[in-house]
C-alpha cells in the first residue's frame, strides 16, 4: 500500500520535473532571439538598457545551470515571472482567473458524472433494448462533436437568436450587482459554458458506468438476489449501482485533465475569464511566459488530482490496496 | 490463409451495421477530398463575391468575411482535415507499434521503463501541452501533425503491448525461438501479422481523435494559415462574430457537422473493428 503510493508519487514528481524542464528549455532552444520568447515581440522597440535589464532579470548572462536553479526556485516560491503584454505579474493574473476555471470545471465534472452514471446505469439495465441502442448512439455522437462548436451553436441559439442568456463573460460588466442579484447574474453566464462542458465530457462516464454495471449484473450475487425474490429496485440501486460506481470514482479524478483541456477551448468561445481563456489570450498576443505559466498551472492541477485519485482508490476498493502490497 | 482471414474480417465488418455505416461515411469523405476540384464551384482562396453574402443560387452557403465561397472552402477543407487526421494517426500508431512490440517482446527492465514512460505521457493534459508546443514551434501543417502524433502514441502502445504478450506465448513463436530463428524473422513473420489487425483498429480510432484535436488547435488560431481546415473556417467565423448573426446557419453549422460526421465515420469503423478482433468484447455486449 505504502509502496504503491510512493511509486505513484515518484511518477508524478517526474512528470512535474519533465514539464518544468520542457518549459525552461523551450524559449532557450527555439531558433531566434530568446528575448522574444521572454518579453514578447516588442523587444524590437526596446532600448538596449531595457534589454539588458531583462537579460539580467532572467539571468540569461549566467550559466545554463544557474539559470535553471533560479527558474526552479522562482516557480516554487510562486513567482511565475512577468507578463510584458499585460504589464502585470503572472501570479496575480493566475490568481484572478483560477476561481472561475475551478467553478466551471468543478461543477462540470460533478454534473457530467451524475448524468453519465444515471444514463449508464439505465443503459446497462436495459442492455440490448431500443433504449440502450438509442442512448449509445446519442452519447457516441456527443463525443464526436468538437467542443468549441457545441458552444458556438448553443450561443447562436440561446443567446443570439432567442436572447435568453448572455453571450459572453462570467458576469455583466459595470452592473454593480450585489448579493443575490450578482449570484443570479453569474449563474446566467455560467449556464451555457457549463452545458457545453457537460455535453462533451459526459460520454466517458456513461461508457464506463455502462460497462462496469454490465459486469456487476453478471455477478453471482445479483442472480442470487433475483432468485431470492429481492425487489428489482433494490437490486438495481443497492446491489448493482453501488458496486458499479467504483471504476467511475477513478475516472472522475482522471478526467480532470480532459475537462481542463476542454475548458480551455470552451472558455475561449464564451470569453469566460478563466485560466483556459488566459492561455488563449496569451497565444494570440504571443505572450510566451504567460503561455508557459498557464500550462504549468493546468499540469499541476491535473497531477494533484491524479494523485488524490490514487490515494482515494484503495479506500474504496480494498482489493487494490492488498494487491499492491 | 492470410487472405482468407482478411476476407472473414471484411465479412464481419460489413455484416455489422455500425461498421458498414462508418465505412460508407469514410468512403464518401475520401471521394469528396479526391474530387474537391471538380465538386467545388470556385477556387476556395479566390475572392469571388462580396464579403458576408447570404446563401443564393451562385453561392450555396454564402461567402465569408473576405468574399470567398464557403461551400468551396468546406469541400477543399475535407482534404486538410482528413490528411492531418490520417497522417498524425499513422505516425502515432507507428510509434505505438514500435514501443508496444519492443516492450512486449523483450519484457523485463525495457518493458518496465517503457510502460512507465507511457504512464507519464498519459498523465500530461494533452491539449494544453499541444497548445504550448504549437505556440512555440509555430503554426504549420507538419508542426500540427508532429505535435498530435508525439502525444497520442501512448495508449495504442499499451494495447499493442498486451497483444504482443499473448502472441509471444503462442506455440509457433516458441517453436521458432527454440530452433534459433533470427529475431527479425520472428518479429516480422510471426509477431507483426498478429499485431497489424489491432494496430489497424487503433489507427482508425486515433484518426478520429486527431481530427478533433486538429479542429481544436485550428480553432485556437494555431492552425496552418495557408491551408484552411474545417477548424480554421470556424476560427474565422468566431473571430468575425458569425455565430451571433443569422450567418451561423451557413457558416458555423456546416463545418461542425462535417467534423462530427467524419469523426463518427472513423469511430464507428474503429469500434466495430475492435469488436471483430476482440472476441471477449463480442461476448460481453
Amino acid at each position: 500500500m505504502g509502496k504503491f503510493i510512493a511509486g505513484k508519487l515518484l511518477q508524478y514528481l517526474i512528470v512535474i520535473f519533465l514539464m518544468l524542464t520542457l518549459n525552461f528549455l523551450l524559449p532557450r532552444l527555439m531558433p531566434g532571439n530568446p528575448l522574444v520568447f521572454l518579453a514578447g515581440e516588442d523587444v524590437g522597440f526596446m532600448s538596449s538598457a531595457e534589454k539588458e535589464a531583462i537579460l539580467d532579470k532572467y539571468g540569461l548572462n549566467d550559466s545554463i545551470l544557474e539559470q535553471y536553479g533560479a527558474y526552479i526556485k522562482n516557480i516554487f516560491t510562486g513567482d511565475f515571472g512577468y507578463s510584458y503584454q499585460q504589464k502585470r505579474p503572472i501570479s496575480e493574473l493566475l490568481m484572478e482567473r483560477l476561481p472561475w476555471t475551478m467553478l466551471l470545471t468543478g461543477l462540470g465534472l460533478v454534473l457530467s458524472t451524475v448524468i453519465g452514471v444515471m444514463f449508464g446505469a439505465i443503459s446497462a439495465w436495459r442492455r440490448g433494448t431500443r433504449t440502450d441502442a438509442n442512448l449509445l448512439t446519442v452519447f457516441m455522437f456527443l463525443s464526436a462533436m468538437p467542443s468549441f462548436w457545441v458552444g458556438m451553436i448553443l450561443v447562436s441559439i440561446f443567446s443570439a437568436q432567442l436572447g435568453w442568456l448572455p453571450v459572453f463573460g462570467a458576469e455583466s460588466a459595470w452592473s454593480n450587482y450585489t448579493g443575490m442579484d450578482r449570484l443570479i447574474d453569474i449563474g446566467k453566464h455560467l449556464i451555457l459554458p457549463l452545458a457545453t462542458l457537460i455535453l462533451i465530457s459526459v460520454t466517458s462516464t456513461f461508457m464506463i458506468m455502462r460497462y462496469s454495471m454490465l459486469n456487476v449484473l453478471g455477478e453471482d450475487y445479483i442472480m442470487m438476489a433475483k432468485a431470492k425474490g429481492v425487489k428489482e429496485k433494490v437490486i438495481k440501486y443497492k446491489h448493482a449501482m453501488r458496486n458499479a460506481l467504483l471504476p467511475v470514482a477513478t475516472v472522475f479524478m482522471l478526467s480532470l485533465g480532459f475537462t481542463l483541456g476542454g475548458a480551455t477551448v470552451i472558455e475561449t468561445v464564451f470569453a469566460y475569464p478563466g485560466v483556459g481563456r488566459l492561455m488563449f489570450e496569451s497565444v494570440l498576443s504571443r505572450d510566451y511566459p504567460l503561455i508557459q505559466a498557464t500550462f504549468l498551472i493546468i499540469t499541476f492541477s491535473v497531477v494533484i488530482a491524479n494523485f488524490l485519485a490514487d490515494l482515494i482508490y484503495p479506500l474504496l476498493d480494498p482489493k487494490v490496496g492488498s494487491r499492491n502490497g | 490463409m492470410v487472405n482468407q482471414k482478411w476476407k472473414k474480417y471484411w465479412q464481419v465488418l460489413t455484416s455489422n451495421n455500425i461498421g458498414l455505416f462508418g465505412l460508407i461515411l469514410l468512403v464518401i469523405f475520401l471521394l469528396i477530398a479526391l474530387l474537391a476540384p471538380i465538386l467545388a464551384p470556385f477556387d476556395p482562396s479566390a475572392r469571388v463575391g462580396d464579403p458576408f453574402m447570404k446563401p443564393n443560387s451562385q453561392f450555396l452557403l454564402g461567402t465569408n468575411d473576405v468574399g470567398q465561397d464557403i461551400l468551396s472552402e468546406l469541400l477543399y477543407g475535407t482534404r486538410i482535415s482528413l490528411l492531418i487526421g490520417v497522417i498524425a494517426a499513422f505516425i502515432s500508431i507507428l510509434l505505438g507499434c514500435l514501443v508496444g512490440i519492443i516492450s512486449g517482446y523483450y519484457g523485463g527492465k525495457t518493458d518496465a521503463f517503457l510502460m512507465r514512460l507511457v504512464d507519464l505521457v498519459l498523465v500530461i493534459p494533452f491539449l494544453p501541452l499541444m497548445i504550448l508546443l504549437a505556440a512555440f514551434i509555430g503554426p504549420s501543417f507538419w508542426n500540427i501533425v508532429l505535435v498530435i502524433s508525439l502525444i497520442s502514441w501512448a495508449s495504442p502502445a499499451r494495447v499493442i503491448r498486451s497483444q504482443v504478450l499473448t502472441l509471444k506465448t503462442k506455440g509457433y513463436v516458441e517453436a521458432a525461438k527454440s530452433i534459433g530463428t533470427n529475431i527479425t524473422v520472428i518479429l516480422g513473420r510471426h509477431i507483426l501479422p498478429g499485431v497489424i489487425p489491432i494496430a489497424l483498429s487503433q489507427f482508425v480510432l486515433a484518426a478520429s481523435h486527431s481530427i478533433l484535436i486538429e479542429a481544436s488547435l485550428s480553432f485556437l488560431g494555431l492552425g496552418d494559415p495557408f491551408t484552411k481546415s474545417w477548424g480554421t473556417i470556424l476560427y474565422y467565423a468566431q473571430a468575425r462574430g458569425a455565430f451571433l448573426t443569422d450567418a451561423w446557419i451557413w457558416w458555423v453549422l456546416p463545418p461542425g457537422l462535417l467534423i462530427t460526421t467524419l469523426v463518427i465515420g472513423f469511430a464507428f469503423t474503429g469500434y466495430s473493428l475492435e469488436e471483430i478482433l476482440n472476441p471477449r468484447l463480442r461476448k460481453e455486449r
